[in-house]
């Protein structure tokens, strides 16, 4: 098993960690040949929030070389905490603020490689930057990251939830925006209902015995989905929704939401499924939607509400 | 395509009892969190010229807080009041709140701050008035020179923690120019209070109805006759003192005999610490803390003292004004022959049309603490 690769974007590896950071104490990262899946599955989640992303190699590695015995996969389950700080201190952006800031290199670091090694019998993926330092002398800092590698048995067992086809998809407003707006909902309501129709309209409601809130806004994109998978049914869509002002709503935890939130952070565009009643499936996307590095994918399922 | 949101606000009245308009619901908000120490508020909407909205937070029957948020704050009031009711033909008495013209209804008031600061731009901290009171304080706090330094040029703070967070959200929200506009109605007992918020025509619209209650009977303080007066150097004594002190006394003295005390003093000697001008006394399991104030009039604006007196009120009560306090830039503290505390803070509004400010105010009254209560009324009798 053998693995190596160049962190060509330091940035943006760091934010899409910081996001998952916020969601989960570990994740299960899989590399592929050509892709890397971040993975957080765990069900003792609030609110049952589950992220799988997809995240070209082109897009944050260079130099990248993987071998393995399963199908040249190799599925390792890290801290995020420990992955977190091991690319904080290769990122001036990220460092800044750390107390250790003025020993670490104040530009980027000129070469991050990450690498598979075993150190005392434990897997660990190890980070190997080498930098300048302030005072202009160079400096090497190396952060192991304590591993466990997966069985490819165990990995089969890994299965993105079903859903079904979403009831209305729409672009959302800019994530930072909403999270203002949703921080302060959090201490009214536990849950939040989220709204949407076929023709732009998106709302985030909240109901409870001493306030009925609702902030809409309108003029959202209605992104169609379909056009990626199945170019030959692009027609029914009008067919299946025949009232485009029918509002689609999903009732989620409110705290799960503000997680999904966090990834303001890496997000440029945010596209939302709605499946009325079951779900709702949240496409993050890293870079540019039409040439995505990558996308985070949300579920947060709907919360069973009893009023 | 996209139809503005069926208006839930106004379900078959003709004519909803209130709607009013702010163009920037800061200054609202601020009066509103002046009192905010307790969720239930009522709210008094009165038929008076000037006079618009009363809300009114009571705590334990021993505090009053009232916010007067005057109609000319509102870029757009319109009342009419519900004349299903019987009105009474009498005219109006003095005191607005008497007013038979008048609906008051309550609210879980923390509720209605928080949607109105749903967009963030409700703060007072990042007000462009800011400095105004700040300037103030600088000219009397000279002799508080050097902690002013300590916490940076240019900005005295005394160990104030909002006024330094003020400082630096004014230094960082320059350049945010988005305030929250809000559009109110109500329409009639049994309906929700309606807001409808937003920041520009583009963003996105929040509206929130917020469920009324039937008012209940709001503890009655008058309040005749007044004593001392002065302004604002008190957020200054009460951000200093302990929070664990239990109660906090007012002592002070007619400017004369005080007059007459110190040349005493000066010829006899100790007695001049006896008799001060007046005083805070804050005291607590841990000791006690006493500021005394100079009739100068960079402190105590003006100061009227016609007898001696010395009256304690729980501290706890007296804390919660430091919100108020926060937002206001003048103070006025008066002390009736029973004991009875009134402090009215004034909080200076920019009018939305044609410049200059209004004035709006908060007052707290606060009873004696319980057995001193009662000793007076005793007394009395």
């Amino acid at each position: 098993m053998r693995f190596r690769a160049t962190v060509e974007n330091i940035p943006i590896f760091f934010r899409i960690i910081q996001a998952i950071e916020k969601l989960q104490k570990k994740c299960i990262i899989k590399f592929t040949e050509n892709e890397m899946h971040i993975i957080c599955n765990d069900d003792a989640n609030e609110g049952g929030i589950q992220v799988w992303s997809v995240v070209k190699v082109e897009s944050l590695f260079t130099n990248y070389r993987i071998q393995s015995n399963a199908e040249n996969k190799i599925t390792v389950s890290l801290s995020t905490e420990a992955l977190l700080s091991a690319l904080r201190s290769s990122s001036s952006s990220a460092s800044s603020s750390s107390v250790a800031a003025s020993i670490l290199p104040t530009h980027d670091a000129d070469e991050l490689v990450m690498k598979l090694a075993k150190k005392n019998d434990q897997a660990v993926l190890s980070f190997e930057m080498l930098g300048v330092s302030r005072s202009g002398r160079k400096v090497r800092v190396a952060h192991d990251v304590r591993i466990d590698v997966m069985r490819p048995s165990e990995v089969d067992k890994l299965r993105e939830p079903l859903c079904p086809e979403p009831d209305v998809t729409i672009l959302f407003p800019q994530l930072q925006k909403m999270r203002t707006i949703v921080e302060k909902l959090r201490p009214l309501s536990d849950i939040l209902a989220l709204r949407a129709n076929n023709s732009g309209k998106l709302q985030i409601a909240i109901s409870t015995d001493t306030v009925q809130l609702e902030t809409q806004w309108l003029g959202c994109t209605n992104p169609s989905m379909r056009q990626a998978s199945d170019e030959n049914a692009p027609e029914p869509e009008v067919a299946e929704n025949p009232d485009p002002e029918k509002l689609f709503s999903v009732h989620v935890s409110i705290r799960s939401f503000i997680k999904f939130l966090n990834s303001h952070v890496v997000s440029t565009s945010t596209i939302a499924c709605i499946c009325q009643n079951h779900c709702a499936i949240l496409y993050v996307y890293i870079g540019d939607v039409a040439d995505a590095g990558g996308v985070l994918t949300f579920y947060i399922p709907t919360v069973i509400d009893d009023v | 395509m996209s139809q503005p949101a069926p208006s839930q606000s106004q379900p078959g009245e003709a004519i909803p009892v209130l709607t009013a308009s702010v163009r920037d619901v800061r200054f609202f908000a601020a009066l509103l969190k002046g009192i905010n120490f307790s969720n239930r508020a009522s709210v008094t909407l009165t038929a008076d010229t000037a006079m618009g909205m009363i809300v009114t937070v009571e705590e334990s029957h021993c505090l009053l807080a009232t916010s007067y948020i005057y109609r000319d704050h509102f870029d757009e009031w319109s009342y009419s009041p519900n004349h299903s009711r019987p009105v009474n033909s009498q005219p109006a008495q003095q005191t607005p709140d008497r007013d038979s013209d008048s609906t008051t209804f309550e609210i879980p008031l923390t509720t209605f701050i928080e949607c109105l600061g749903i967009f963030g731009t409700a703060n007072m901290s990042s007000h462009t008035n800011g400095p105004k009171p700040k300037k103030w304080r600088r000219e009397d706090e000279v002799s508080d020179g050097e902690r002013g330094d300590a916490k940076g040029k240019g900005r005295a703070s005394s160990g104030n923690r909002a006024s330094a967070t003020h400082g630096l959200e004014h230094f960082f929200g320059g350049g945010n120019e988005k305030r929250t506009s809000m559009r109110l109605s109500y329409a009639g007992p049994g309906y929700p209070l309606t807001l409808l918020l937003a920041e520009d025509s583009s963003g996105p619209t929040t509206t929130c109805e917020i469920t009324t209650f039937d008012p209940e009977p709001n503890l009655e303080l008058s309040f005749d006759g007044d004593q001392t007066s002065s302004s604002s150097w008190l957020r200054d004594a009460l951000s200093e003192l302990d929070p664990s002190c239990e109660k906090i006394t007012f002592i002070s003295n007619p400017a004369a005999d005080v007059a007459r005390g110190q040349r005493r003093g000066s010829v006899g000697g100790a007695a001049s610490t006896s008799k001060p001008l007046f005083r805070i006394k804050a005291s607590g399991d841990f000791g006690s803390t006493e500021m005394d104030y100079l009739n100068d009039r960079e402190v105590l604006e003006t100061f009227e003292c016609s007898r001696p007196v010395s009256v304690s009120y729980r501290f706890a009560h007296i804390v919660h004004t430091i919100r108020a306090l926060q937002s206001s830039t003048k103070t006025s503290l008066r002390i009736e022959a029973e004991g009875l505390l009134s402090l009215q803070f004034l909080v200076s509004v920019p009018k939305a049309r044609g410049g200059g400010s209004s004035d709006s105010f908060i007052e707290f009254r606060v009873q004696l603490m319980g057995t001193f209560r009662e000793l007076v009324e005793g007394s009395l009798r």
